[in-house]
Formats: C-alpha cells, structure tokens, sequence
C-alpha cells in the first residue's frame, strides 16, 4: 500500500498542507445542464401542481391563469428536455467525471465504494469515500435520478402529444398511451414530481455533507467548475481509467483495454493507477 | 317491418317521413362524418337507391342500453331511416320471431348472405370457462360471435362492452370477458365505444358504408376518426373557463351555478376523444358538460378501470387505501426523506464532535487514525 492509495481515500484537506491544485472538474455544460435541470424542476413542480389541483380560483373577466400555468409549464418542459439532453450528450462527450461510466456501479471498484459511501451514511464507518468527480453512491443515485427524469420526460410528452396529435412526437411516444392509460400516465408523472422534490432535499443536504467533511469547495464548484484538492489525491483518482473511453462499445471495449493495460504497463502504472493495485 | 321494393324515399313517406325529413338527414350525417357539403348529393343518391343490405344485431353481455338509444332517438329521421336503411333480419330483443325460429333467420343469413350481411355486436364475450356465462340457443357468445363476424362483410361493435369489454371486463372480470376484436382476434372491426354508443355516429358509419362500399378512416383503436378524432376538452363549451382559472369547487358553488369548468370536480374531458360536444343527445338537445356534470370519459378505453374515480382528478394508487390519494404518498415520500435527512444530520453533528474528541484525546489535528486504505 502506497502513500498515494492512502490519501485517495482518506479525507482530502487543505489543512493538512498537501500539494493543493485547482482543478477544473465540472465543465460548463454539466453546469448549465445542473442549473437549468434545478431552474425548471422548480417552475415545473409548482405549475405541475397547479394543473393537478388549481388552487387560484380567478374571477376576473380576462384572466388567463390556467392557460397561462400551461403555456409556461409547456415551454418550460422543453427547456427542461433541452438541459436532459445536452447532460446525455456530455455522458458521452465530457471529461472523465462527467462521463457515463461515473454514474453506473460497473466496476468491482465502485461497487465498494457504494458499500463504503452507505455505510459511512449509516454511521457504520468514520469517512466518506471520497472522490474528485461523484462517489459511487452518489453516482448511482444521479443515474437512478436521470432514470426518473426520463421517465417524466416521456410520460409528459405523452400528455402533452395527447392535446396537440403531433405526427412526429406521435411517432416517438404514440406506443405509451396505449400502453398505459392517460389517466396513469398523469398519475406516474405526478408522482415523480414528488420523488424529485424529496431528492432535492436529500441532495441539498448530501451535498452539505460532503463539502464539511471534504473541504475541498464543494458547494462552490457547482457555481465555478472547480475543486481544491490535493494533487496526489488527483493522481490517485479512479476514473482516469475511463478518460478517453470509446463510450458507445462501452464494457466490452473496457474489459479489452483494461486487459491490455494489465498485461502491457503493470510495472510502469504501479504509481499513477495505484487505485487498482491495491485490489 | 313491411318489406318494400321501391326506394327508400317514398318507402319512407309511406310511414310519414317526408322528403324534407329525408335530405335533413342525409345532412345530417354528412356533417356527422365531417364531409364537404358536395358529398350530400352522393349520400342521398346512394341512399336512395333500392339496396337493402342484411343486417343482423347480435346482444351477448350487456344491458341493451345501445339498442335502448337505437330505438329512442326520439328524432323520427335517425331512427326511421336507420331502420329502414337496412334490413334487420336477427335482432332479438326487437324482433317478432322467437326462439328456434329466430335462431333459423339467423342461421340463414349466415349461409345465404355469406360475405354480404352487416354484423352489429353489443356487449362484452365471456371468454372464461369456455365460455359459459353467456349462451344463446344453447351456444356460446363466443361460437356465435366466430361463426357470425367471420362471414360477414363488415362489423361494427357498439358500445364500450363490444369494445373493450366495458362494464363486464371492469376488474375483477369474472367471466374473463373481452370486447369484439379481442375474443374474436382476425376480423375487421369499427369500434364505436360509448356508454352507450351515439346513434348519430353508428348510423353515419352505416351510411358511409352504403355510399361509399367502405369504413371511414379509423384510429389505433378502430374508432372512425369523424368521431373520436378530437379530445373533448377542447371542443367543450366551458373551456374558457377552464383556461381563465374559473373552477366549480362543491357541486351547487358559486362556479357551478355559473356553468364554470368542472376540471376539480374529476371531469375526464381533457382525457377522452369523441364528439359528445358537437353531436349531444337527445336529438342535439344537450350532453353531460352541458347539463352540469362532469365527463366520465365513457369512450375512452377500458374506462371502468382507467378514468376511475369518476369525481377525482387522479386514479387510486393500487396496493393504497381508498382514501389514499397519490398525493398524500407524494407528500409522505417527501415527508420521509426530510425526516431520514434530520435525523441523520443530528447524528453527523454528534459524529463530528465525537470525531474532534477522539482527534483531542490522541493529540492530532488531523484524523488519520484509521488505516486508510478502501479495504478499511
């Protein structure tokens, strides 16, 4: 066990008077994809429910209140579709903390490290496992979010095809309603609009969480791009394995190279990839 | 009826249908089927020639409410030249003949009209236990409705029981039962679903069929498009209040004495397709919206179980009490989460502090004291 696989997962801290580098881990598109996602989830929810159950009673003779709740609803839904599908791209496209394989629990690596993270959430152990980008836990439940967001994304462009027959987005998602009923389709997007507010809750107080017990700027680097972490903590990061990854083959080209690798450079990657040789 | 050889015009003024009562109903349907007007020239020619198709109606599990609005539209147009339109050789609860004999006019048209007749079909086929809780004549529902709609030239199945099963398929369904095109899968089929079916829209299908030797354009479900092609929430003439905000909140409110939306009162109308707004009931004179209640969305599919609860705006989540409504368990999931979140911030205050404890007691600023390594 080497001096860099001990501080990849021990707490980074600035006051320990580490090597601290800036570094540049949310690129803007995660950014804005994260703001206008949060933006519109928030107009989202509150027109959302007021389509449900419309707690304004107008009286005057030109109000517009329901018609206007709709058209901002609507509007606001295609922003919010256009943030979702600029964060796909970027799964594929971005640096190597935004990409795919953070979210998804697909190496022996993350899986410990989700066992780690819930645990630590169980106070079941003294530190968080940390990471430069997401910890696998978080990962996962980011892909378990965006998995929910897909789900609203469908079950609203089935509702909103229902009122306009469009021929194109009636070919894309025309299968749903006939599939499930309307009304249900009404239901599972209502009920989603509840499991994103209790995950902006927890979210909130994740993050919170984290960025005491990491001191690494947490907070600021939704707003910035950038962390303060010490730079053999960097070095030692788990995802630079999946840096330049063909995305679309995914594990298979994964297994290949990770072979390769194995095989061709172990004497040489003792220091930089010591994530994996502690295995 | 008394059988004629001559046109249907002056077959019908025989019986007091005078050629004005004819041509308003030839109108009639051409407005019914959205056609242009030059089409009433050819409805009325193909109408009044002396074709007189068979027609046979068949009744399994129903109430007979789609016969019961056949025969009471009151206006003597529809039903008089409905009737007249077609010849009616088999339908048991109007016909003359009984019993074996009955069963022989049917048997009849089966064999000599075969690939000519027309079948109508009302209510649901019971598929379960082979069948059995529907028999006619000792048969089963569903060997008649084999035998029947697969020598016919056309069928049409009224109402929601033809066509998704309706009331009888609601769950439970004990009987297994199916609509038409379920039970009897392979046959061509127009849907007309409904509770009961608009004699306006069948009888405008019938004609479509006379005047052009074909079905209108028909939707996923089967459903002629002139009918069920657009949702009735935008055709309903309380739609403006709907998109100003002004809502009936108690049955007898203010809103509801002013005729203003019915959406909080559980209206299915954004969820249905028909055209119960423009066609109404009772001869035009009115249909629910406009006589104050809220839709039930009766000719939306399998509307027993999907558009329940009929006055609440969402369906019961199953596996809930009834009186749990899918908000109060979106409420109680954010409830929870806040909950586990405070809880669990009190015990990251009291770890914190026991951390910085233990950090005093061993005389290091910083914690470390645990092997680091992921395997920790």
């Amino acid at each position: 066990m080497n001096a860099a696989a001990q501080s990849a997962a021990r707490v980074a801290s600035p006051v320990s008077g580490e090597n601290i580098v800036r570094v540049y881990v949310w690129e803007w598109p995660v950014r804005i994809a994260h703001w206008v996602i949060f933006l519109s989830i928030v107009v989202l929810s509150f027109t959302g429910y007021y389509l449900y159950d419309p707690f304004i009673i107008s009286r005057g003779h030109d109000a517009f209140v329901m018609g206007t709740m709709r058209f901002i609803h609507e509007v606001t839904g295609f922003t919010f579709i256009a943030a979702f599908l600029l964060r796909l791209y970027w799964f594929f496209k971005g640096n190597r903390w935004a990409r795919w394989r953070q979210f998804l629990l697909v190496d022996p690596e993350q899986w410990r490290g989700a066992r780690n993270m819930l645990r630590y959430y169980l106070f079941l152990r003294r530190q968080p496992e940390s990471r430069v980008g997401h910890n696998p836990l978080a990962g996962a439940t980011y892909a378990t979010i965006y998995t929910f967001i897909f789900i609203e994304v469908l079950t609203g462009l089935a509702l909103f095809n229902h009122v306009r027959h469009s021929a194109v987005l009636g070919f894309f998602i025309g299968w749903l309603p006939s599939l499930i009923g309307i009304q249900y389709l009404r239901e599972i997007h209502f009920l989603i609009m509840f499991i994103l507010v209790a995950f902006f809750v927890h979210h909130i107080y994740s993050a919170w969480l984290m960025s005491i017990e990491e001191r690494s700027g947490l907070m600021g680097s939704i707003f910035s791009g950038y962390k303060n972490l010490p730079a053999d903590f960097l070095a030692a990061d788990p995802a630079s394995r999946h840096e330049r990854e063909f995305p679309i083959v995914g594990p298979g080209w994964a297994y290949w190279r990770h072979r390769g690798k194995t095989h061709g450079q172990k004497s040489t990657a003792a220091g930089s990839r010591s994530g994996t040789s502690g295995r | 009826m008394p059988p004629f050889e001559q046109d249907l015009p002056s077959a019908l003024e025989r019986q007091g249908v005078s050629r004005r009562d004819f041509l308003e109903f030839c109108s009639l349907m051409v407005a019914t089927l959205a056609l242009p007007t030059r089409y009433l020239d050819k409805v009325v020619a193909a109408l009044s020639q002396p074709q007189k198709p068979v027609l046979v109606w068949l009744e399994f599990q129903d109430c007979a409410g789609n016969t019961e609005s056949m025969l009471r539209s009151s206006h003597p147009p529809v039903a008089d030249v409905v009737l007249d339109l077609l010849s009616w050789e088999y339908h048991e609860t109007i016909m003359a003949g009984a019993g074996k004999q009955a069963e022989a006019s049917l048997q009849r048209v089966v064999k000599e009209e075969k690939g000519k007749y027309i079948a109508i079909v009302e209510g649901a086929i019971p598929t379960a236990d082979d069948g059995v809780y529907c028999t006619i004549a000792g048969r089963t529902a569903l060997d008649i409705a084999r035998e029947v709609c697969s020598n016919s030239a056309a069928n049409i199945a009224v109402g929601a029981c033809a066509w998704d099963g309706g009331l009888v398929r609601a769950n439970p369904n004990p009987t297994g039962a199916l609509g038409l095109q379920e039970a009897v899968p392979g046959v061509p089929v127009v849907n007309l679903g409904g509770c009961p079916h608009n004699v306006a829209n069948t009888a405008a299908v019938l004609v479509h069929y006379l005047t052009f030797h074909e079905m209108p354009a028909l939707d996923q479900y089967n459903r002629p498009l002139f009918a069920y092609g657009a949702i009735i929430h935008d055709q309903c003439e309380r739609r403006a209040h709907y998109d100003a905000g002004r809502f009936v909140e108690e049955w007898g409110d203010e809103g509801s004495r002013k005729g203003w939306c019915l959406y909080k009162m559980g209206c299915k109308g954004p969820l249905a397709t028909y055209n119960c707004p423009s066609v109404r009931w009772n001869d035009g004179t009115s249909w629910p919206v406009k006589a104050g209640h809220g839709c039930i969305a009766c000719a939306a599919h399998r509307f027993w179980d999907w558009s329940s609860p009929f006055y609440k705006r969402l369906p019961k989540v199953p596996g809930f009490g009834v009186d749990v409504t899918a908000e109060n368990i979106g409420w109680g999931v954010v409830g929870a989460v806040a909950g586990v979140t405070a809880v669990h911030a009190v015990g990251s205050i009291i770890r914190g502090n026991v951390s910085k404890l233990d950090s005093q007691k061993e005389g290091r600023s910083k914690e470390g004291s645990k092997p680091a390594s992921p395997e920790a």
